[in-house]
């Protein structure tokens, strides 16, 4: 390599400029597009290599088990450079979303040893993680085989400490005696995102509380712009209650248990639960989508793509793609940060977090460990948030970057959104193992009151007595 | 003579008509969709006129999906072959197995012929899934995880009870006359049973192998759980096109389009055979 380019390439690297900056700095020496990004991704490789036997366990073959998503895609497209950086051989069974976690499921308890890695979500762990299937991490992250170029500090520490729990029901996520079942990888967190032309043509600006929303969203679902108000999740699973529901509900001040007497008691019929379910029930009977109880991700973002809906209370991420994806509304979608009590002083948001786990029968470890370091590095991810759809990425080094913030500067209030709610994003929910049956009886439930079939009052009282039930039945 | 009046042949006519168009229309609509955008097929309202496009067959049987991160992989027509060969291979093993299977429990009377006859019907009954945990551990015991063999073995469950069940009905309508001057000419049992029964029950051994091939090429669970993602049939590769980044209805509806062919072409072919075979096993006289 020329002199020239080596110190420009070294100046990138050591992060004292902008990946922009780089590349017309090359672009100046006759270094063209490909040329540098070949040559880029080689002294990113050789940096990280410098300080550490990342070749310890070269010849290796590792098996990973993915979901296929946008993460995933980004991590294929750049599984080259993990080949080159530890001279291991790697390959990935990818599944459908749909049924992936299925396939997780199996292949973890027949134990079998086919897949080292596997990518999974926080609730899963806490089947997966007490079951003796995953490696508790905190092992290798606090060993010699840790890279000091994987900085701990730089994952966003809500999302650590989400995917970390001491397997005892109640327990507070990343308290004490937690252990690491998984590590983020990128995340999801929740807020509006609405279309600017509609919202345009009436003249209205993104809602800040729960009865605005309810306001913007009448008002648009009675305009003529063939659309209705507010698309939210209604199927009956506990993917209708983790988003914009659960962010909504915690800022309320409510919450799914407290602990009485040392057990887990259901709390979705406090005061502060059935102020804001009233809310969300009316908000969805006045200006939901018509088919709502059958609405899941894919309905309420195909729905904003569309045009079909004037905002959405659900993951920014989903957002994201409608507005840079292959749809109608390509470009006119924006983002705003929701604070659903009017009193409250700041967002409060649930996350969906996608992690890397290791399987505790896979019979290479400590290479497998080598894997998740590289995966989780501030590197990939930023490779992933820059070269793929690697949104939201869990390190802060990234949300820091000039090329990812200018990406993402694009999508009108984006990285807005994302400073105001992530100091408050993180997993509300209660840690049990009854938790996708307590997730989709309350969706179950969320339906009745919807439909009318029984008043919010009543409706949350009978959810709460059978939880309660289920709870003491399984001895929690 | 024909003692229809206009009025009725209206009525006959129209109602076909509405009848045709209620089974047709989805198949319809998933080929138009098959040759549109997404864009275009989010369209609200939708359009039956448009400008056609191959792309989304062009990305499925190229095996190459051009997006924002670059070239990604499409394992579609792997899938299809899946399908293809799991489906076929389990047909011809299964028929190997139950004509002759078939045969002896219509025509000889043994000891618990009946039970293991009800036996191999009884797994139809079971949940998929109640069969597939145990399966998947002894799998992983003898080596058969992750094996088309394995695989092969497993779809005898779906294929293996429908013939030897519905083979048998034709065997036993068949009158044991015929067979027993064959057996008088000098010819072994074995003899009888190649160059008279199967030839005889042949409409229905043909129908029993395309229902059994329908019902194997439309399984789903059997090789999620124990193959890899190597080993899957359209019908789990289908869903490659759900991501969270959104759905991709125009490669789905290609997909659909290109995995129903083998089962029609099949369909086509033996139709002759499925309607006569299953109207014989139908009718006793």
């Amino acid at each position: 390599m020329y002199e020239k380019e080596r110190r420009l390439i070294e100046a990138f690297v050591g992060g004292r400029m902008s990946r922009r900056e780089l590349f017309a700095g090359l672009g100046k020496l006759g270094v063209g597009a490909v040329a540098a990004r070949y040559l880029l991704n080689d002294a990113v490789t050789s940096a990280m290599a410098a300080d550490f036997d990342w070749m310890k366990h070269k010849g290796t073959h590792l098996k990973l088990l993915l979901n296929k998503h946008p993460y995933a895609d980004a991590m294929i497209a750049d599984i080259e450079a993990f080949k080159k950086l530890t001279g291991m051989d790697i390959s990935y069974d990818i599944f459908p979303e749909d049924v992936y976690f299925d396939k997780v499921t199996a292949a973890l308890s027949s134990k079998s040893s086919q897949y080292d890695c596997l990518m999974t979500g926080a609730y899963q762990t806490w089947q997966y993680g007490p079951a003796g299937w995953l490696v508790d991490l905190n092992e290798y992250i606090n060993s010699d085989n840790t890279s000091s170029g994987w900085d701990k500090k730089d994952i966003l520490p809500n999302l650590l400490a989400s995917d970390s729990w001491s397997g005892k029901p109640g327990d507070a996520l990343g308290g004490e005696g937690a252990k690491q079942w998984c590590l983020p990888w990128a995340f999801e967190q929740y807020c509006i995102s609405y279309n600017k032309r509609i919202f345009d043509s009436l003249k209205l600006t993104p809602p800040q509380h729960m009865e605005d929303l309810i306001e913007a969203a009448v008002k648009i679902t009675k305009s003529d712009n063939n659309a209705y108000g507010i698309g939210v999740r209604g199927s009956r699973s506990w993917a209708t209650i983790h988003p914009g529901f659960l962010s909504g509900y915690v800022s309320y001040g409510a919450s799914d248990f407290v602990m009485k007497d040392g057990h887990l008691k259901a709390a979705m019929n406090s005061p502060e639960a059935k102020k804001f379910t009233e809310l969300w029930v009316k908000m969805i009977q006045e200006a939901g989508p018509k088919n709502w109880a059958t609405y899941t991700w894919y309905q309420v973002g195909n729905d904003l793509g569309a045009g079909a809906s004037g905002m959405i209370y659900d993951a920014d991420i989903l957002g994201f793609f409608q507005n840079n994806g292959d749809t109608k509304e390509k470009g006119n979608i924006g983002f705003h940060d929701f604070i659903a009590n009017p009193e409250a002083k700041a967002p409060k948001s649930n996350v969906w977090i996608w992690s890397l786990a290791m399987s505790n029968f896979s019979k290479q470890k400590d290479a497998a460990w080598y894997f998740l370091q590289w995966a989780t590095s501030k590197e990939h991810d930023l490779f992933g948030a820059i070269k793929g759809d690697m949104v939201d990425p869990a390190r802060q080094s990234v949300w820091d970057n000039d090329d990812f913030k200018s990406r993402m500067g694009k999508n009108k209030g984006y990285l807005e959104q994302f400073e105001k709610t992530s100091p408050g994003a993180k997993i509300y929910f209660t840690p049990q193992p009854l938790f996708f049956n307590v997730t989709t009886d309350w969706a179950a439930a969320l339906q009745r009151m919807v439909a009318k079939q029984v008043p919010v009052d009543e409706g949350l009282d009978q959810l709460a007595d059978s939880i309660n039930k289920q709870m003491e039945q399984a001895g929690l | 003579m024909d003692h229809t009046s206009p009025l009725e042949t209206i009525f006959r006519r129209v109602a076909l008509g509405v009848i045709l168009v209620f089974f047709l229309f989805p198949i319809f609509w998933i080929v138009l969709m098959s040759f549109q955008t997404n864009e275009q097929i989010l369209r609200i309202p939708p359009r039956v006129f448009f400008s056609p496009t191959l792309s989304n067959y062009k990305a499925l049987i190229s095996g190459e999906l051009i997006t924002t991160v670059g070239s990604l992989k499409l394992t579609f027509m792997h899938n299809l072959w899946n399908s293809f060969f799991l489906s076929t291979t389990s047909v011809l093993v299964a028929l190997v197995l139950g004509v002759p299977a078939a045969y002896a429990f219509a025509r000889f009377k043994f000891r618990l012929g009946e039970d293991i006859a009800f036996t191999l019907l009884s797994i139809r009954f079971a949940p998929p899934l109640l069969i597939l945990l145990p399966l998947s551990l002894l799998f992983n015991e003898i080596g058969l995880s992750d094996t088309y063999i394995g695989l092969i073995w497993v779809y005898q469950l779906i294929c293996l009870p429908l013939i030897v069940w519905i083979v048998r009905g034709y065997f036993e309508d068949i009158s044991p006359d015929i067979e027993h001057a064959y057996r008088i000419d000098g010819h072994s049992w074995a003899q009888t049973f190649f160059r008279i029964a199967v030839p005889l029950a042949r409409p229905g051994i043909a129908a029993a192998g395309l229902l059994s091939f329908i019902f194997a090429w439309n399984n789903f669970v059997f090789a999620l759980i124990l193959g890899s993602a190597d080993k899957q049939p359209v019908t789990v590769g289908a869903l490659a096109f759900v991501t969270a980044a959104g759905i991709s209805y125009g490669q789905i509806a290609a997909a659909i389009v290109l995995s129903i062919l083998p089962t029609l072409a099949l369909a086509l072919y033996a139709q002759r055979y499925l309607v006569e075979g299953l109207s014989l096993g139908a009718v006793k006289g």
